[in-house]
């Protein structure tokens, strides 16, 4: 299908924080309570349509796992947009992001717009890290804020759909420079300037082949 | 400076060169009766296979001269000579030649013969390009990618900044990432034409997450080899040899044999020596599903129905199986690669041969798919114009199959800077 552009997005943040979930939750709107440890990094890939353009979200989902930790590095490079995941009913991994956070920027380039966010909502019970606290870091940090639940869905598409929207206004600002992929934006298809001499030679190829190759 | 008159052909500029440039024009001669290219023996079905037999020796040659030209190459003093006559040359050109039109033509017409024609010239042209560069460039070439690039690139934008030397090497995932898009734009003429739907393989192969696996393997080999890098600057004297020679022992122990030999593996063969493989690596990756996919367009296959299933339907599903095939050898190639990194004991030689040994029978594998496909194709009872349509199909698949190939190889050599930073 296509697009008008390609995010890379990563989700970054300590282990069984719940980054895969959300991912699934978000591409596939399920839930699955018992996750395998992600190896690396995974993918997943959503169009959503923001200010009626499609937009293709690529999403790279990196391990939390320490030993992962210099691999996962080197995957950030060329990302527009990172979901950084804390769990709220554990404090140690909210007293991790300023690492991730350092990582995060020291990896990737300077625009990349970045979504805090404090997971597993739906677990009030057992909640170690208020509300206000994640709002106070995100603010101080420059970051976008939200709790969600990868379990109920809540905010999730939002998550998403916001970070999106971010990176689109900073688009349409002249912030980023949509040419140069190291940005991680990538113009779809139909939106490539159009090579002059490119209908004519679909039509070529068109009337040889007859639908063959 | 990349003007597209310098894609001029070669011959005409050659003739008034100095004389070390005439001899590799005979040797380039010589090696065109030579040339083929081992890979396309082994599915043995030559008469089918014309066009894309001519196809890949036309490239080889061109690679040859190249190599020729490279290796053989006169003293700098004289190459920057050359380079400097060449420029004058292009500089006249400009001046004549009309503009892109007769150039690029060629190269965008999409049937095969075309594209045959585009490529010689460009390979021709791209070789002064590549003598001026140095031997270098040569390994930024591969053969396959220059395949991709022919025939996905129509203002040869990519082209020119992959041969401008000074940038990061050619991003395969990139090229493949463009052939796709370029694919998915022509597909949208021929709907408005109400032309069928053409099946793409680098779409497919993005389908099944083939190219952002690839990709991401990228990544990890370029990281790898920024840190061999920093390795070797900051070593020196024997302890730099030491390491210099355990890297091209590593680079030696990972190189492809040139021409398999005729495989007729059986899917449990093929199995076995996947799983034997995997333990020598010993890492957690598996082909299982690269099997259990294999098994089902087994399945499929003798349960198709020629009087029903139409060729382009059958078409379609064997350029979805190569891409679904390979998407998943380059997905565990990628797995290997981030689990080697992790893994404590290392052993090196070991997980070299074991992965020559997995590139091996899985680009067998994807010859074995395209082979069955096409007898399929083949047994379409078919006259007149259909039996060419149905041979131009067989090529194709033919064709995809060749890319499928190289992709696992290329992935393959990704891994080389992987293994090398476990051995020092």
């Amino acid at each position: 299908m296509s697009y008008a552009y390609l995010f890379k997005y990563i989700i970054i943040g300590d282990t069984g924080v719940g980054k895969s979930c959300l991912l699934l939750q978000f591409t596939d709107k399920r839930f699955q309570p018992v996750h395998d440890l992600t190896i690396g990094v995974e993918f997943g890939a959503r169009m959503i349509t923001i200010d009626g353009k499609q937009i293709k979200l690529q999403i790279w989902d990196t391990a939390g796992q320490e030993a992962f930790r210099s691999i996962t590095r080197s995957y950030y490079r060329g990302a527009a947009g990172a979901l950084l995941v804390y769990d709220i009913t554990r404090r140690e991994t909210f007293n991790h992001l300023t690492t991730w956070l350092d990582d995060a920027r020291q990896h990737s380039n300077s625009n990349m717009v970045i979504m805090l966010i404090g997971n597993k909502s739906d677990l009030e019970s057992r909640r170690e890290v208020k509300k206000e606290e994640g709002e106070a870091f995100a603010r101080e940090h420059g970051l976008v804020f939200m709790e969600t639940s990868a379990k109920t869905a809540a905010n999730v598409e939002e998550a998403f759909i916001n970070t999106a929207k971010e990176i689109y206004e900073k688009i349409q600002e002249g912030v980023f420079d949509i040419n140069n992929e190291a940005n991680g934006i990538k113009i779809g298809p139909q939106h490539s300037p159009t090579n002059p001499s490119l209908p004519g030679a679909a039509g070529q190829g068109g009337s040889q082949g007859g639908g063959c190759c | 400076m990349w003007d597209d008159c310098e894609w001029e052909p070669l011959e005409p500029q050659m003739q008034d060169l100095p004389k070390s440039e005439g001899r590799t024009q005979e040797s380039q001669q010589e090696n065109e009766e030579k040339s083929t290219w081992g890979g396309w023996g082994n599915w043995g079905l030559s008469s089918v296979l014309s066009t894309a037999t001519s196809l890949t020796s036309q490239v080889s040659q061109g690679i040859t001269n190249v190599l020729e030209t490279g290796i053989g190459a006169p003293d700098p003093a004289e190459l920057a000579r050359i380079n400097k006559l060449e420029k004058e040359k292009i500089k006249t050109l400009s001046e004549t030649t009309t503009g892109d039109e007769h150039l690029e033509k060629p190269i965008l017409g999409f049937g095969l013969g075309n594209l045959v024609q585009g490529m010689t010239k460009l390979v021709e042209t791209t070789s002064t390009k590549v003598i001026s560069g140095g031997l270098d460039t040569l390994e930024t070439i591969g053969k396959k990618t220059m395949e991709v690039l022919q025939e996905n690139d129509p203002g040869l934008k990519k082209k020119r900044a992959f041969l401008k030397l000074d940038d990061d090497k050619p991003i395969l995932s990139q090229v493949l990432r463009d052939a796709k898009e370029k694919a998915e734009r022509e597909n949208k003429e021929l709907e408005k034409k109400h032309f069928k739907k053409k099946a793409n393989y680098e779409t497919l192969f993005d389908d099944h997450q083939g190219l952002v696996h690839l990709e991401a393997l990228e990544m990890l080999s370029k990281q790898c080899d920024i840190k061999l890098q920093s390795l070797l600057e900051s070593a020196s004297g024997a302890a730099l040899n030491d390491m210099q020679e355990t890297l091209d022992q590593i680079k030696e122990l990972c190189e492809l044999p040139e021409e398999d030999e005729e495989e007729n593996l059986t899917t449990n063969e093929i199995k076995e020596i996947l799983e034997t493989a995997v333990s020598e690596i010993n890492v957690k990756i598996t082909y299982d599903r690269l099997i259990s996919t294999w098994q089902e367009i087994e399945d499929w296959l003798a349960k198709l129905n020629l009087k029903i299933c139409n060729k382009n339907e059958l078409h379609q599903q064997a350029i979805e199986s190569l891409a679904q095939l390979t998407a998943i050898a380059v997905e565990q190639f990628h797995k290997a690669g981030e689990l080697l990194l992790i893994k404590e004991h290392r052993s090196t030689a070991d997980e070299a041969v074991a992965l020559e040994q997995l590139t091996t029978t899985l680009t067998t594998l994807i010859g074995i798919a395209a082979a069955r496909f096409s007898e399929k194709l083949n047994m379409i009872v078919a006259e007149g114009s259909e039996k060419e349509e149905i041979n131009s199909l067989i090529t194709n698949v033919f064709f995809e199959a060749a890319n499928s190939s190289s992709y696992i190889q290329d992935a393959f050599q990704l891994l080389i800077p992987v293994l090398q930073v476990g051995a020092v």
